[in-house]
């Protein structure tokens, strides 16, 4: 298969079935859906307890001014969203969870794409390096906190004694509002590229072999051949990526909590709701608004992942 | 199987929607009454029998764990149908709260005694989570009046006993001997804030550590001791329900507190623990609770030296607040479990036990007729925390009362002492965020 270098491949999506005609249920077809229900009924129910039933209390919470620990509460409809989308927070949570989402994806991906491609080539000890960049993956978050905070700690930690070497004093990584996040930040993609990497590196091996010597043959250097053909033959796998990570990034609580306790400048949604709730402020019924406005946006980007990547975005 | 969203399964789903609306609605808070009731009202123990266990809830204020599990070996001894199991709820008071009120929210596992924090027992009052003592006090003859007046009165709210004083501390000034004595500088604290800044350069110079003092971490309770600070400049967080945090006298002492950082550098801020940095030499000196002495005095390298805290240009005392952390008992266990929680909770403060408190962490003996004798012989720095006693103001009503205030200042703090931030803008951002807490968390709560 040749293909001109100057053109982008075209994305095909895959046609929806027509739908099924609608019929009387035969009693065969009763007899099936007995047997389904005996079999998927306990999943259905554990399910409807532990996800739903939480789920529609959860929105339920949102409308109530309840202080968490109190036995009564007094139904308030829509201020708990009103009061958040009203009041500086909102920026500053929804501007922190920006941040944190777009750096720590973009960050994973890019570092993960870079490592993939080492890790793809053909030198010597790959097996090796391949383990130590996806162990950081599947650590403990708390206490990869707990030794990064060691690391960050101004006055006795690695990070300090190197810049002390230096003539230099260490930065307030842990007091100073706008660099906890940075240092979250670095943590937390220092942890999650492995990830990236390993899925980049299965697209990248699965890449087909033809195609790329036939662009080598037509004289396309590496670069160019990275960039017109494997890029585009990667979307899949970037979509992919895309979405399980941001979901992720917007789910981060450990790393944050363990590193900044008070969530000084590293608030993000998840979080603001656990401090709301569960920190000083016991505002149960406001930090149910914040998880549903979490739980909105997080629905809105798997609608989108149904939409685009369920149909397989590919190349033919 | 294909699934078309026809008339008939749009019903059955709006119905399924419908009945787990219900049926959420039916869990959680209720919404039918006008406020918690506060568990106010005396509660009769007569012919109530003690339950066979409890939970005892604690964080172990000053890595107190041994010495609570010898105590309570103590108890098990003399009251052997009452056992009490001593369970680790929380790293500090912070935790040991979120485990209360989840606890409280899910109206199961509440412990018959728990540890309350100088900021948490008023909203548990308020909540309604905790009982009135008195009629435990009178039936179980606890001799109220033996302990500290300023530290029981403490939890006294509408004419009764809310909690007993258990971990109680207050700020002390840590410095290092070694540092002083080589910086030509006596040996005790300063007596004010402007006689330390003269004292900090030469001392910054001859030391070798990075800083002179540090400041306590803006996340370990920033808000109760830059009182200190606040106090000695003729300011506060507030004056009774009034915020006064972006009073001249306010913004001067914390301008002050930002300029020993930043003009005179040699001030910094603690990241983690400032008893820590301090014991690790990093410092020459710092204010840290009286729990983390017998901690410092352990592994410092260096003669420890303690003293009052410093006044400042319009105050020289009292400008040092109480804490700490007090033991209180669940309104939502049987009368059966209060009692013997009461029954343990008398003998946990009784003065020997106090003063074995007392000896193992640093923490204040709450008893006036605890012995001290063979602790202070031991410890004697422990004496400079019991007489500064005498010199302790009570707490601003906006750090101990508003719910998340303590977090509020700390994140102003870190604004003003790690930002260097505009003060009297931080501080009149502060005082807005307060008032607001203030009108719909407490406020409504208040007894008119």
């Amino acid at each position: 298969m040749t293909r001109q270098l100057t053109d982008r491949p075209r994305a095909v999506v895959e046609a929806k079935p027509p739908a099924a005609p609608r019929a009387r249920w035969s009693s065969r077809t009763r007899r099936d859906f007995v047997v389904f229900l005996a079999l998927a009924l306990p999943n259905l129910l554990l399910i409807a307890v532990f996800t739903y039933l939480p789920l529609f209390n959860n929105i339920y919470y949102s409308t109530l001014d309840w202080t968490l620990g109190s036995a009564s509460a007094t139904v308030v409809g829509f201020d708990n969203y009103v009061t958040f989308f009203t009041s500086s927070d909102a920026t500053k949570v929804l501007g922190t969870t920006a941040v944190f989402t777009v750096i720590t994806v973009g960050g994973s991906m890019v570092l993960g794409l870079l490592v993939a491609l080492a890790l793809n080539s053909k030198i010597r000890g790959t097996t090796f390096a391949r383990s130590a960049v996806f162990a950081p993956y599947v650590l403990s978050g708390v206490g990869v906190g707990l030794v990064w905070l060691f690391i960050f700690d101004p006055g006795y930690g690695v990070l300090a004694w190197l810049l002390r070497g230096l003539g230099q004093q260490s930065p307030q990584w842990i007091n100073d509002p706008q660099l906890s996040l940075v240092m979250v930040i670095i943590v937390y993609v220092w942890k999650n590229l492995g990830y990236c990497a390993v899925v980049y590196l299965a697209g990248l091996q699965s890449l087909p072999q033809d195609v790329m010597e036939a662009a080598s043959l037509d004289g396309a250097n590496g670069f160019r051949r990275f960039v017109s053909m494997a890029l585009p033959l990667l979307s899949p796998t970037t979509f992919f990526l895309l979405i399980t990570t941001m979901l992720s990034s917007l789910q981060a609580f450990d790393l944050i909590r363990i590193m900044t306790p008070l969530g000084n400048g590293t608030s993000t949604l998840i979080y603001e709701a656990y401090l709301q709730a569960f920190g000083a402020f016991n505002r149960a019924g406001y930090s149910a608004a914040i998880s549903v406005i979490l739980f909105a946006i997080l629905l809105i980007i798997t609608v989108l992942q149904l939409r685009f990547v369920e149909r397989k975005v590919h190349y033919s | 199987m294909a699934f078309n969203l026809d008339r008939r399964h749009f019903l059955g789903l709006a119905g399924a929607g419908a009945g787990a609306a219900a049926l959420s609605a039916c869990g959680g808070p209720s919404t039918a009454g006008t406020g918690a009731a506060t568990a106010a009202a005396d509660i009769d123990f007569s012919g109530v029998k003690p339950a066979a266990s409890i939970d005892f809830w604690s964080n172990h204020p000053g890595k107190s764990q041994d010495v609570e599990k010898a105590i309570i070996e103590k108890f098990h001894a003399k009251f052997p149908n009452i056992k009490v199991n001593l369970v680790t709820a929380g790293a500090n008071y912070e935790e040991i709260a979120q485990k209360f009120q989840t606890s409280q929210a899910a109206k199961s596992g509440l412990p018959g005694v728990v540890v309350l924090s100088d900021v948490w027992w008023f909203r548990y009052y308020s909540n309604g989570n905790i009982i009135a003592l008195d009629s435990l006090v009178k039936q179980l003859d606890i001799k109220v009046d033996d302990f500290q007046k300023s530290l029981i009165a403490d939890y006294q709210y509408e004419d009764k006993q809310w909690a007993l004083p258990y971990g109680r501390s207050t700020p002390l000034f840590y410095y290092n001997k070694d540092h002083f004595k080589a910086a030509g500088l006596p040996d005790r604290a300063p007596k004010t804030w402007q006689e330390f800044a003269e004292w900090a350069p030469r001392l910054k110079a001859s030391s070798g550590a990075q800083y002179a003092y540090i400041y306590p971490a803006l996340a370990g309770y920033a808000g109760w001791t830059l009182q200190n600070n606040l106090w000695g400049w003729g300011g506060s967080w507030s004056n009774g329900w009034t915020f006064n945090c972006d009073s001249a006298e306010s913004v001067a002492a914390l301008q002050w507190a930002q300029d020993s950082i930043f003009k005179d550098k040699w001030a910094g801020v603690s990241s983690k623990e400032a008893a820590d940095d301090f014991a690790a030499g990093i410092t020459s000196s710092t204010i840290s609770s009286t729990g983390s002495l017998l901690g410092v005095l352990k592994s410092a390298k260096f003669n420890v030296g303690v003293g009052y805290l410093p006044g400042g240009p319009k105050n020289e005392s009292p400008v040092c607040p109480t804490g700490g952390a007090g033991l209180g008992i669940p309104s939502g266990v049987s009368k059966e479990v209060q009692l013997a929680a009461a029954t343990f909770l008398k003998f946990m403060t009784e003065p020997e036990n106090t003063a074995e408190f007392s000896a193992a962490t640093g923490y204040m003996p709450t008893r006036t007729s605890a012995d001290m004798t063979s602790v202070l012989a031991a410890t004697p720095q422990i004496k400079t925390a019991m007489d500064q006693l005498a010199v302790t103001r009570v707490q601003d009503n906006a750090r101990v009362f508003l719910p998340g205030a303590d977090q509020e200042m700390a994140k102003s703090a870190a604004a003003i002492l790690t930002q260097q931030g505009d003060v009297q803008a931080t501080m009149t951002a502060l005082k807005a965020t307060l008032e607001g807490i203030y009108t719909k968390d407490v406020k409504p709560k208040l007894k008119s």
